[in-house]
């Protein structure tokens, strides 16, 4: 077996060391770290743009919750101004009527008393004609006027029994 | 038919001696070498201008990075990031040699056991640095299990110095082994393909033999893809070792 020529050993034995510890130096101060730091270059980056994300959507979120909150505000805002104004125009409506109720009621109540007035005339007129007509009558049929008082107490009888 | 071992013999390119010690150029020196720049090459060209969104070279790499830095962390816990620079180091390089020795040209050095066994001295020896760095001589508890009665205990101090003597030399075999083994595997059946196919042209019941070459094929096929796996597999249990090995020191409290 030519790996057990001894005679090559040293050389073999020698030149391994130094290029492997010239390899190792190379490795270790070199080559490795910057391996090292790109990686961890990029898991800062992932991590920084995770947090990035995360700040965004947390803002972004404050923002959705400040608008809901505006629109429930305006909402509620609308709605009380919407009761209010119902509640102002039934107000003034319920007094129009109320004055409009009054007026007519007390328009109703003048014109009862014009009618009863009229209607009293007219019958304090029915019953002179009455009595017209009936000293009329009895003057044609007897041929002398009755007395007053005799007619008013005839007319007066015959009112008392309607 | 080519010998199976001749793949791994070692030539001298560049002969040098240093202090009595010959150190060549040597095939396998020049390949460990080329694994080493191929392997940082790619780094320093994939992570060149590193952006967020990677490039396909940049997600290999980061997916290797993350492979052992998470082998690394869930074998030895929140200190591996000192580790994990050497755990890497060595993967890399391991898988580097490994895969590039699965092509034709390219000499593989982890199919010699002087060098797997250097690897392996060597991440032995920084576990025993940084156990006794870690815990002073309290190190030395790495030997006797707790929770073990008393009386087994001249039973068990010696299994577990001998179970920790044993860990190099199996972490450098079980590398050497696998490559050494799967090179020759590919190597005779790639030749059984020739040496068949040859016969085959004999014609009368020896054209059969084009069958034998065709078998062989595919299984030559079919153990190219189980090597690139094991190639990839050897390095990473190489690593996965190393992190078992260095968390026994690391946390040695916890045991």
């Amino acid at each position: 077996m030519p790996q057990f020529d001894f005679a090559v050993w040293p050389g073999q034995i020698v030149w391994a060391l130094i290029i492997f510890v010239s390899l190792y130096v190379v490795l270790s101060r070199v080559l490795l770290p910057r391996v090292r730091a790109a990686l961890e270059a990029r898991a800062a980056k992932i991590s920084g743009d995770m947090d990035e994300a995360r700040r965004l959507r947390a803002e972004a979120q404050v923002q959705a919750d400040a608008a809901a909150k505006e629109i429930a505000d305006a909402r509620l805002r609308a709605q009380r101004t919407a009761s209010e104004a119902k509640a102002k125009s039934a107000d003034e409506a319920k007094a129009r009527q109320a004055a409009l109720e009054a007026d007519l009621n007390a328009r109703i109540a003048d014109a009862e008393v014009k009618i009863r007035a009229s209607r009293d005339q007219a019958m304090t007129n029915v019953r002179s004609i009455a009595a017209d007509t009936v000293v009329a009558i009895s003057e044609k049929l007897t041929g002398e006027a009755p007395a007053a008082a005799d007619v008013e107490t005839a007319l007066s009888a015959v009112a008392s029994a309607n | 038919m080519a010998e199976p071992m001749k793949q791994f013999e070692v030539h001298t390119l560049v002969p040098l001696n240093v202090a009595g010690l010959d150190v060549s150029i040597t095939n396998s020196t020049v390949w460990m070498a080329i694994s080493a720049t191929v392997l940082a090459g790619f780094f320093t060209l994939a992570f060149a201008r590193p952006s967020v969104v990677p490039s396909r070279a940049q997600s290999v790499g980061e997916l290797l990075f993350s492979l052992i830095d998470d082998l690394a962390h869930s074998i030895i816990g929140h200190e591996s990031k000192s580790f994990m620079p050497l755990v890497f180091s060595l993967f890399g390089f391991i898988a580097t040699m490994n895969l590039l020795g699965m092509f034709v040209v390219p000499f593989t050095p982890t199919s010699q056991l002087a060098v797997t066994a250097t690897l392996a001295m060597l991440t032995i020896a920084i576990v025993v640095v940084v156990g006794f760095w870690k815990n002073g001589f309290g190190f030395f508890k790495l030997f006797v299990p707790s929770g073990v009665p008393i009386a087994l205990l001249p039973l068990m101090v010696p299994i577990e110095i001998i179970s920790f003597l044993v860990r190099p030399l199996t972490l450098a075999l079980r590398l050497f082994g696998n490559m050494l083994g799967g090179h020759v595997v590919l190597n005779i059946f790639g030749s059984f393909v020739v040496s068949l196919g040859l016969l085959g042209l004999a014609g009368g019941v020896a054209t059969l033999g084009f069958l034998g070459a065709g078998v062989a094929l595919g299984s030559v096929v079919a153990l190219l893809a189980l090597e690139f796996i094991v190639a990839f597999l050897q390095a990473f249990v190489f690593a996965a070792l190393t992190c078992v090995y260095l968390n026994d020191v690391v946390n040695l409290h916890s045991h």
